[in-house]
């Protein structure tokens, strides 16, 4: 089972545990809609297509309602951390949430009982909690873009916003010095799939691989283009595919999306959402390989 | 009531919250009394992982206690050091997209069309109010939008304020 763990921007909005589908434009899990904007829902959305795509079980969510105050992060963390050990998941990917390092903290240690712990995947405030909290390493994969790079590279930063300015100016070519400094830090997981510009993937402190085409700059602006990524990545890591290999995957898959949805800076991401299954039929086979698909799958 | 004079903040205290709402509401009151302040992060030590200090003038401690108390301000203490406090990040960027203009603070961005001030999107960041107010931002005139300090809570929402900001005062700039 592929696990996504996030907040909605929802008030009053209950703890969600459930697989999710797809219905008309929103997702629903457990009887309940939830919307598929930035965040966490674009994440859902883009691991979605892609287990639909390759024909395997849809993403278990557990998501709750969270417009900023730490509620719905809050009853996320109770319910993972009291049934992590029963849910019989693979793969578990934190997400959106209020960056709580003691709730983290419980919860991984619960994980670490386990006798087959999942994979763990962080991004957004999962991670940043896992970084402040010296977590970082019992991470498999994080999912950071330049500016949280930056983050995990400044031992004295606990947020993206208290990085140095001078970390915040780096450009393209500085980020593998800021993927050394995160691994030297211990302020790194694992694999490392570094969003961007050009795209960083990298495991155990060495880069493995750079993708720079096709450049759509424009994807920059688009909030949830890199929330998009981190769902690819859980999904193909679920299908069975190496961490650095489903970064890589991830990466191409987004930035092909983004070329053929050609997208303004007032693009939505759920148009690029919508042309992932055209870009796993166009390329999945021929980039790694994954040529099976579901019923639903068009080819 | 409050502290009229223009005094410089040179620090010395540390109020502390239990969340960043609070300390964005206790830095607004005490600008309106009057006061010089700075937001900052706490030492590690009092850090839970999103949190916001406000630097105050120590010798002004009595005036901003009883400030608090008349304004129903809440928070957890008053330091009498700021050692390991760290400054929030004050560079902002601009990409220029043609039609279009995004302004990045830190770890937020913030675009907009030029010719209306219409917010088109935003994005980065990782705090559960983020979606929220890219809901309630986009499509939005900027001079129409929810601020995103007014109506956020975290840190995140604090650096989309700075890029609101700065969008504003660009569009402003150029109509």
């Amino acid at each position: 089972m592929l696990l996504i763990a996030g907040t909605i921007p929802q008030k009053d909005m209950p703890l969600i545990a459930g697989p999710v589908k797809r219905q008309g434009d929103m997702l629903v899990a457990d009887g309940q809609e939830f919307s598929r904007i930035q965040g966490t829902g674009a994440m859902i959305s883009a691991a979605l297509a892609a287990t639909e795509y390759m024909g395997i079980e849809p993403p278990y969510v557990v998501v709750a309602g969270d417009i900023g105050k730490g509620d719905g992060t809050r009853l996320m963390y109770r319910y993972l951390t009291e049934k992590i050990a029963s849910l019989q998941q693979d793969v578990v990917t934190l997400h959106y949430c209020q960056p709580f390092m003691n709730l983290l903290t419980l919860f991984v240690k619960e994980v670490e009982k386990m006798d087959k712990p999942p994979v763990l995947i962080a991004d957004a405030g999962a991670m940043y909690a896992a970084k402040a909290a010296g977590l970082a390493e019992k991470f498999d994969v994080f999912t950071p873009d330049p500016s949280e790079i930056a983050f995990l590279a400044d031992p004295a930063a606990t947020h993206p916003a208290y990085i140095a300015n001078h970390l915040f100016g780096s450009e393209i070519e500085d980020v593998p010095e800021l993927i050394a400094a995160a691994y030297r830090n211990k302020s790194a997981a694992g694999v490392m799939v570094v969003k961007g510009a050009r795209d960083y993937i990298a495991r155990d402190g060495s880069i493995m691989a750079t993708i720079e085409e096709p450049n759509v700059p424009v994807l920059e602006a688009i909030g949830g283009t890199g929330d998009t990524i981190t769902g690819l990545t859980s999904a193909f890591v679920f299908a069975g595919v190496d961490p650095v290999e489903a970064g890589i995957l991830a990466a191409k898959s987004n930035r092909m999306g983004g070329k053929m949805a050609d997208p303004t800076p007032a693009t939505k991401v759920a148009r690029i959402i919508d042309v992932f299954p055209a870009v796993f039929k166009q390329y999945l086979c021929e980039w790694s390989g994954i040529c099976a698909v579901s019923s639903k799958g068009d080819k | 009531m409050g502290n009229n004079g223009k005094k410089s903040v040179d620090g010395g205290g540390l109020v502390i919250f239990e969340d960043v709402s609070q300390a964005i509401q206790a830095e607004k009151v005490l600008r309106a009394g009057g006061y010089e302040v700075k937001l900052i992060a706490p030492p590690p030590k009092y850090r839970m992982g999103c949190d916001l200090g406000v630097v105050i003038n120590l010798v002004e401690k009595a005036g901003i206690e009883r400030l608090f108390k008349e304004k129903d301000v809440h928070y957890m203490n008053i330091l009498s050091t700021t050692e390991g406090a760290a400054e929030l990040i004050s560079v902002v960027k601009t990409t220029d997209y043609g039609r279009w203009l995004m302004i990045k603070a830190g770890n937020m961005k913030l675009a907009f069309e030029k010719a209306t001030g219409v917010i088109v999107n935003t994005s980065g960041g990782g705090c559960p109010d983020i979606p929220y107010l890219h809901a309630e931002m986009v499509d939005k005139k900027l001079n129409e939008a929810p601020k995103p300090s007014e109506l956020g809570y975290t840190l995140c929402a604090l650096m989309l304020d700075r890029a609101y900001e700065e969008a504003l005062t660009v569009w402003n700039g150029g109509n």
